[in-house]
């Protein structure tokens, strides 16, 4: 191929044969090519220039007092107020014990359900049987509108935080249990076959035992989030470990995660090849339902919470100051996406063998 | 290593079609395949007969074992015969006929029956030595001796037990990845040696390398091989017997005597006795494939 000016490509289409009059000068042509990767420093640079349009709009939309302003200060405040008040929202507001109280929220409500959905899941995607007894119930639990179940948490677990995290639990177990599901379908038949043909079996003595560690966990996990959920400040842990619900909790507890365990222990094929094999997957849709937990969270906190980010941002609605609403929403978007880089980041460390898709 | 002596009269590659039904025979069986048929989803408008009526005996050879090469046009039901030897589903069971391995039908898959597959399978989350060891590890052999032994294997199929043991399977060549599950395979000392197109994917050069190694190995186990392929030169070099397979549904079109390999693969496929004899097989397959073209269009 000649790239010479007598012979322009017939790609061009229409304009080939007159190319010279156009006259569109080389930075605009790169630009405007399809599916060009600009260089990483570029790419940042337009980056920021996205969101300094963002900002210039807001700041144009803001600027000067009172009626000169385009849009005004009751509607939304300037970017300066907005940084401005974010001493007050800190030391005032106690962001930091909001953000945490939110994150606690989530984290304790995603866990009981990655805990319950992912075992399921792996079960469900390796006996059909199992499937088709539980399908019907991840349509429902997949479908149901996940703001609708607030009014029945209220009812169901009060007003406390056990009602967050069950809220939480509810409206991701289902996601969970999907993904599990799935991941583990689509582990290739192939490895099964070669691990038949190289002898796996069922081990219950062996998955007995691992099972009953797993359960442990369970149990102490669940006992001892009950106590600080219960947020009961005249009782101290050494009186918890004393009473006879503690330790009804860790029983329960240690029987759920043992039967949800050990048919994945109890045999090989589950424990050496299925489940590992999965696990991959498995993480990373846990970690795109975080995100959507992390939303979910802030639905519950604004309709009634003590703390989280979700009740300052509807006390600074009916109360002021509206800047907060404003500063809440980035931290929020900035919390949210340090998370989900930081468990990208775990995930290429605990996986080195797969090469991760940016996403 | 024994090699056979061959005198400048011998016929290297000489083809010998042997009769279809088994031979009465005092020896004990391997494998005994008795009007075997496999029909997927029968009663149904999809049924499908991947396999008819194949009857076939593989002796127990005292000291060695046996090498058949299986040749075949696409979907005559070759990975079918192989998978109701190891006892995978859904090709087994079989719909009609007995299976004996050994004198027993198959009841399960089993370490007894090793299989290695064209796309290797090996686990991606293990390292090149869990990978080989899992096999040992599924059978409880304590940590220090599957490591011993898994290490032996790396070594024996021609990896670096230093280099290589710590590496996960994606940083392995195709090849390096054949060898892997070969040695994975190997390991558990299985009598019967299934191979499904196991060099398939593999370049010419590499491929005559994994020849070599298999012929080896293969002397040292005295296990029964049954190895399918699609390239006529590897059934013919690598076979003590060939099964040539017709057009679904596949039955054993012919048997052949081939000689045995006795010289390195590069070498010995490029003999023209040899290429005489592999010019032979291809015309019987040509003729099978002319046949089941004729057949669908009646």
């Amino acid at each position: 191929m000649t790239s010479s000016p007598e012979a322009p490509p017939v790609k061009d289409g229409k304009n080939a044969d007159e190319p010279s009059r156009l006259a569109v000068p080389q930075w605009l042509r790169r630009v405007a090519t399809i599916r060009r990767q600009p260089g990483k420093l570029a790419r940042i640079l337009y980056g920021v220039s996205g969101l300094g349009l963002v900002l210039l709009l807001w700041w144009f939309l803001t600027r000067g007092q009172g009626d000169a302003r385009i849009v005004d200060a009751y509607t939304l405040p300037s970017p300066g107020d907005t940084i401005r008040s974010f001493h007050s929202l800190w030391f005032d507001r106690q962001l930091s014990v909001s953000a945490l109280t939110s994150l606690a929220r989530v984290l304790g409500g995603f866990t009981v359900a990655a805990a319950v959905g992912v075992p399921l899941g792996v079960i469900a995607g390796s006996y059909p049987f199992f499937h088709a007894m539980i399908k019907p119930l991840t349509i429902f639990g997949r479908n149901v509108p996940i703001a609708a179940l607030i009014p029945l948490t209220l009812i169901w677990f009060g007003l406390g935080e056990v009602q967050k995290v069950m809220f939480i639990f509810l409206a991701s177990v289902a996601f969970v249990l999907f993904d599990a599901i799935n991941s583990v379908h689509a582990v290739s038949d192939r490895y099964l076959d070669t691990a038949y043909t190289l002898g796996v079996h069922g081990s219950a003595k062996r998955g007995a035992t691992q099972a009953s560690l797993v359960g442990l966990i369970y149990g102490l996990v669940i006992a001892v989030g009950w106590f600080w959920m219960r947020e009961d400040s005249t009782r101290t842990f050494i009186m918890e470990l004393m009473s006879v619900g503690f330790w009804g909790r860790v029983a329960l507890g240690f029987l759920c995660g043992w039967v949800l365990w050990f048919p994945i222990t109890g045999h090989q094929m589950l424990g050496k090849v299925i489940f590992p094999l999965a696990l991959p997957d498995i993480v990373n849709s846990l970690r795109l339902i975080f995100g959507l937990a992390f939303g979910y969270i802030m639905l519950a906190e604004v309709i009634n919470a003590r703390h989280g980010l979700g009740s300052i941002i509807i006390i600074s609605q009916r109360q002021g100051p509206r800047e907060h609403i404003y500063l809440c929403l980035i931290i929020i978007s900035l919390l949210a996406w340090g998370i989900d880089r930081g468990i990208l980041y775990l995930q290429r460390h605990l996986f080195p063998y797969l090469k991760h898709a940016e996403t | 290593m024994p090699k056979p002596e061959l005198s400048a009269s011998d016929k290297p590659s000489e083809l010998k079609t042997v009769d279809v039904q088994p031979v009465e025979s005092k020896l004990p069986l391997v494998v005994d395949f008795r009007n075997v048929t496999k029909t997927f989803e029968e009663g149904t408008p999809k049924a499908f007969t991947a396999i008819k009526d194949v009857t076939f005996a593989v002796e127990d050879l005292p000291g060695i074992g046996e090498f058949i090469g299986i040749l075949g046009p696409s979907g005559c039901g070759k990975s079918t015969v192989l998978r109701l030897i190891a006892g995978l589903a859904p090709h087994y069971p079989a719909t009609s006929g007995t299976v004996l391995v050994h004198g027993k039908p198959v009841v399960k898959p089993g370490p007894d029956r090793g299989f290695v597959f064209q796309d290797y399978a090996n686990f991606p989350h293990r390292t090149v030595l869990r990978n080989v060891a899992f096999g040992l590890e599924c059978a409880g052999v304590p940590e220090k001796e599957r490591v011993e032994r898994a290490k032996e294997w790396i070594g024996k199929v021609g990896l670096d037990p230093k280099r290589d043991a710590g590496k996960y399977p994606h940083q392995l060549s195709g090849g390096m990845q054949q060898r892997v599950a070969i040695a994975r395979t190997l390991i558990m000392h299985p009598r019967i040696i299934l191979m499904d197109e196991p060099f398939g994917a593999l370049d010419p050069t590499t491929r005559h390398r994994m020849q070599d190694l298999l012929v080896s190995l293969w002397r040292e186990l005295e296990a029964t091989v049954f190895f399918i392929t699609h390239d006529v030169p590897e059934a013919v070099y690598l076979g003590d017997r060939v099964f040539i397979f017709s057009a679904s549904p596949g039955t054993i079109a012919h048997q052949l005597v081939v000689a045995p390999p006795d010289r390195p693969a590069a070498e010995m496929q490029s003999d023209p006795v040899f290429l005489e004899s592999v010019q032979e097989v291809r015309g019987m397959l040509g003729r099978l494939e002319e046949k089941a073209v004729e057949g669908k269009g009646d």
